[in-house]
C-alpha cells in the first residue's frame, strides 16, 4: 500500500475514478471497433450486439463521470483548477457518445457498403481505436505525469490525420463515381463523415489535454 | 501578587496583538483559505498553535532592537504607545488600507521618546527604517528565485494535476505553520516589545534547569492575543486577500507564503545570527519587520517574474501610501495620548530617572573612545532625561548615534545593591560557576551605576568582560550585556 494514499485519500479516490472512467473508454472504442468490423463483414447480428453492449458502457461511463463531478465540486477538491477539470471532463463525455451515434445510424440504416470500401474502413476503424487509445493515455498522463502528455496528444493528431487521408480519399471515390445515385452517396458520405467525427473529437479533447496540461505545469 | 492594574495597562499590547493576529494571519494564510485550499478551521488552530510557539520560543531576538529604539520605562506610557499602534492599526484597516503593526509600533516609541523627551537611538532607527525597504526588496526576490525553482521542479517531476493540489495543500498547510511560527518569532516585539523593559511578572522557575522569563511569559500572553485575534476575527481578512494584488496560482500562493516565512525567520533567528556570525558572515539584523510588506513584495517578485502586467499597481501605490502614514499617525496618536495620560488621568507614563555626569561617568567615556576634553565642566552635572544629557554631551563634543547610546547608558544613575538575600533568590541557570564567584566575591558593595557593577564582575571574572568589535563577539557580548541587564533588574535599589 502506498503510504502517501493515506494522506492524500481524497485525490487518491478521484484519481481511481477516473482510471475507471478511461478504462471503459477504451472498452467503447474496442467494442465500437469490433461491431463495426462486424458489420462490414456481413454480421447485422454482431453489430446489433455491439451496439446494445456500447450502450451499457455507456451508462455505465455516465455514471462515474457524474461522481467524478460531484466529487470534484462537494468535496472542494481543486479549487483553482476546478472548472478547467469540470469543462474538460464535459468535452471527454462526448467522445462515447459519438461512439454510440456512429453506430446508431448504421444499425438503423443498414447501408450497403462498397466492397472496394471494406478494407480502408477498417483501416479508418483500426487508426480511430488508436486515437481514442491515445487520447486515454494522454488523460491518463495528465493524472499521472504531465511530462508524457504531449506525446500521446501528438499521437491522436497522427492518427487524425491518417483518418482525415483515407476519408477523403474515399468521399473522392464516392463523388466520382458515376454508378453511384445521389442518394446514396449521401448516404456513405453520412457514414464515412460520422467516422471521422470520433477522431477529430479525439482530437480536439486531447487539445484540451494538452491546454490543461500546459496550463499546470507553468 | 500581581497588581491589577498591570492587567488593565496590559490590555493595550492584547488588543494590538488581536489586531496583529486579525489582520496579519491573513498574510500567511490568506491565499490558502481564500482559495479554499485549506478550511479556515484547519487554518486557524495551525496559525493559532504556532504564532504562540514562535513568540515563546523565539521571540526575543528582535524585541531587543525595539528595546533599543527608546525603552518605554512606565507602564502606562507602554500602555499608551501600544493603544497608539493598535487604534492606527484598526483605523488603517477601516479604511482599506493594509496594516502593518511594526511601523506602527516604531511610531508609538518615537512618540513617546518626543514625550518624555528620552534619547532616540538614530542608528537602531535607520536600522529599521532600512528593513522597510530591504525587506519587501529581499521577500520578492526570495520569491522570484523560489518560483523559479518550484516551476522548474514542478515541471520535471510532471506530478498529475489531482495529485499536485494534494501536495500543494499540505505544502500550504507547512508553509502556513513555519509562517506563523515566524509571524510569533519576529512580530511579538511589535505586541509586546514596550511592556518588556516594565515586564510585570516574576520570572518562574520550574524545577532545575527550567525556568520562563518574565519576557517570555509576556511574549506568551501575547502570542495568546494573537492566536484569539486569528480565531475571532481573521476569517473575513482571509478571504479577500491574495486576490487584491494578483490572482495567485496554487503554486504562486505557496511561494508568497514561504518567501514572507523566510524573510520574518531571518530577521528574527538568533541561531542563524549565530551560524552566519560564527563563519564570519554578515549578520543580518533581528528587527521587528512588517509580515504585510514581506508579502506585498513576494506577490510583487511572482508579478515581476511574469512581466508585471498582471500586478494590481494602483493598489501597491495605495499599500506603500500606507506604509509611509501609519509610522505619523502612530507617533501623533502616541504624543497627544500620553498627554492626556499624564495630565487628566494624572497616570505615569514614564519613570523619573537621572542623569548624572560625575567624574567616574566621564572616565568611563574616556575609555570607551569618547571625546572628554570638553566635558569637565559639565562634572557633577545632573540631567532629568536622556535626550537633555546627550544634547549637553553634544554641544561640548561630537558624538555618533552609537556613542549617543553609550552616554544615556553610562550617566543613568541607579543604585545598585548587591545582597547575599538576592543572590540566593535569583535565577542562576546560564550562569557559569566563575560568573557567579564573582558576583559572590561583590556581596555587600553599592553601586551608583549599573556599569559599575559590570566593570567590577569584569575585573574578578574575564567570564564577565565585554570583548567588544568583530562579529563572533557581538553574539557573545549580547549574552553578556543580557545577563548583566538582569543583575541590574535584581541589584536595583528603588
Amino acid at each position: 500500500m502506498n503510504p502517501l494514499s493515506l494522506f492524500f485519500k481524497k485525490q487518491y479516490a478521484i484519481e481511481e475514478k477516473i482510471q475507471r472512467l478511461l478504462r471503459y473508454l477504451e472498452d467503447m472504442a474496442h467494442l465500437y471497433q469490433e461491431a463495426y468490423k462486424a458489420f462490414l463483414d456481413g454480421s447485422l447480428e454482431d453489430l446489433t450486439q455491439g451496439n446494445e453492449e456500447l450502450g451499457q458502457i455507456e451508462k455505465e461511463l455516465d455514471d462515474i463521470g457524474r461522481q467524478i463531478q460531484m466529487s470534484l465540486l462537494h468535496e472542494s477538491l481543486m479549487p483553482d483548477s476546478r472548472d478547467d477539470l469540470l469543462w474538460f471532463l464535459t468535452k471527454l463525455d462526448k467522445v462515447p457518445s459519438s461512439f454510440k451515434h456512429s453506430l446508431a445510424d448504421i444499425v438503423l440504416e443498414k447501408p450497403e457498403i462498397p466492397e472496394d470500401f471494406i478494407l480502408p474502413l477498417k483501416d479508418m476503424l483500426s487508426h480511430t481505436h488508436d486515437a481514442v487509445q491515445a487520447l486515454a493515455n494522454a488523460t491518463d498522463s495528465l493524472f499521472s505525469d504531465l511530462r508524457a502528455v504531449r506525446q500521446h496528444v501528438e499521437e491522436v493528431s497522427r492518427q487524425e490525420s491518417m483518418v482525415d487521408k483515407i476519408e477523403y480519399k474515399l468521399l473522392q471515390a464516392v463523388f466520382e463515381n458515376e454508378k453511384f445515385e445521389l442518394a446514396r452517396k449521401y448516404q456513405l458520405k453520412g457514414i464515412l463523415k460520422q467516422l471521422g467525427a470520433v477522431t477529430n473529437l479525439a482530437e480536439d479533447v486531447a487539445d484540451a489535454v494538452l491546454i490543461l496540461a500546459t496550463k499546470h505545469s507553468t | 501578587m500581581l497588581d491589577p492594574t498591570v492587567l488593565i495597562f496590559l490590555s493595550s499590547g492584547l488588543f494590538l496583538g488581536w489586531s496583529l493576529g486579525a489582520n496579519d494571519a491573513a498574510n500567511v494564510f490568506g491565499t490558502a483559505v481564500g482559495s479554499r485550499m485549506v478550511r479556515f478551521t484547519t487554518a486557524a488552530i495551525i496559525c493559532g498553535v504556532f504564532v504562540v510557539l514562535g513568540a515563546f520560543v523565539s521571540g526575543t531576538g528582535a524585541a531587543q532592537t525595539l528595546g533599543k529604539l527608546g525603552a518605554v520605562n512606565a507602564i502606562g506610557g507602554s500602555f499608551m504607545a501600544a493603544l497608539a499602534a493598535g487604534l492606527t492599526v484598526y483605523w488603517m484597516t477601516k479604511l482599506g488600507l493594509p496594516v502593518s503593526t511594526s511601523q506602527a509600533i516604531i511610531g508609538s516609541i518615537i512618540g513617546w521618546n518626543l514625550f518624555s523627551d528620552s534619547y532616540t537611538d538614530i542608528s537602531s532607527l535607520l536600522k529599521i527604517l532600512s528593513t522597510w525597504i530591504i525587506c519587501p526588496l529581499l521577500s520578492a526576490v526570495i520569491a522570484a528565485i523560489l518560483f523559479t525553482l518550484s516551476k522548474f521542479f514542478v515541471r520535471k517531476m510532471g506530478v498529475g494535476l489531482i495529485r499536485f493540489d494534494g501536495y500543494t495543500r499540505v505544502a500550504l498547510i507547512l508553509a502556513g505553520a513555519f509562517g506563523a511560527y515566524s509571524l510569533g518569532a519576529n512580530n511579538i516585539a511589535n505586541v509586546m516589545g514596550v511592556f518588556v523593559p516594565v515586564a510585570p511578572f516574576p520570572d518562574m522557575q520550574f524545577g532545575q534547569g527550567f525556568s520562563i522569563s518574565s519576557a517570555q511569559q509576556l511574549f506568551l500572553v501575547g502570542g495568546l492575543a494573537i492566536a484569539v485575534g486569528v480565531f475571532t476575527y481573521s476569517k473575513r481578512v482571509m478571504m479577500t486577500v491574495g486576490s487584491e494584488l494578483m490572482r495567485l496560482t496554487p503554486l504562486a500562493a505557496w511561494v508568497a507564503v514561504m518567501s514572507h516565512s523566510i524573510v520574518l525567520f531571518l530577521f528574527a533567528s538568533e541561531r542563524l545570527e549565530q551560524l552566519l556570525a560564527n563563519m564570519s558572515l554578515p549578520t543580518i539584523p533581528l528587527v521587528p519587520v512588517s509580515s504585510s510588506q514581506a508579502v506585498v513584495g513576494a506577490v510583487i517578485g511572482i508579478g515581476m517574474l511574469q512581466g508585471g502586467r498582471e500586478i494590481q499597481w494602483p493598489r501597491v501605490y495605495s499599500i506603500v501610501k500606507g506604509w509611509v502614514i501609519t509610522p505619523g499617525i502612530s507617533c501623533l496618536l502616541c504624543f497627544v495620548g500620553l498627554y492626556f495620560l499624564q495630565n487628566v488621568f494624572q497616570q505615569t507614563v514614564q519613570r523619573d530617572s537621572t542623569y548624572l555626569l560625575s567624574a567616574s561617568v566621564i572616565e568611563k567615556f574616556q575609555k570607551e573612545g569618547i571625546e572628554t576634553s570638553g566635558l569637565q565642566e559639565l562634572t557633577g552635572t545632573v540631567f532629568r532625561s536622556s535626550a537633555e544629557v546627550v544634547r549637553s554631551v553634544e554641544e561640548k563634543v561630537m558624538l555618533n548615534s552609537t556613542q549617543g547610546l553609550k552616554v544615556v547608558e553610562y550617566s543613568l544613575q541607579k543604585n545598585m545593591v548587591v545582597t547575599a538575600e538576592k543572590i540566593a533568590e535569583m535565577d542562576k541557570n546560564g550562569l557559569s560557576s566563575a560568573q557567579l564567584d564573582a558576583l559572590s566575591n561583590l556581596e555587600g558593595q553599592t553601586y551608583n551605576f549599573p556599569w559599575q557593577l559590570g566593570d567590577a564582575l569584569a575585573e574578578i571574572s574575564t567570564e564577565w568582560v565585554v570583548r567588544g568589535g568583530g562579529l563572533k563577539n557581538k553574539l557573545h557580548d549580547r549574552k553578556i550585556k543580557q545577563k548583566l541587564t538582569y543583575l541590574y533588574r535584581i541589584f536595583y535599589r528603588r
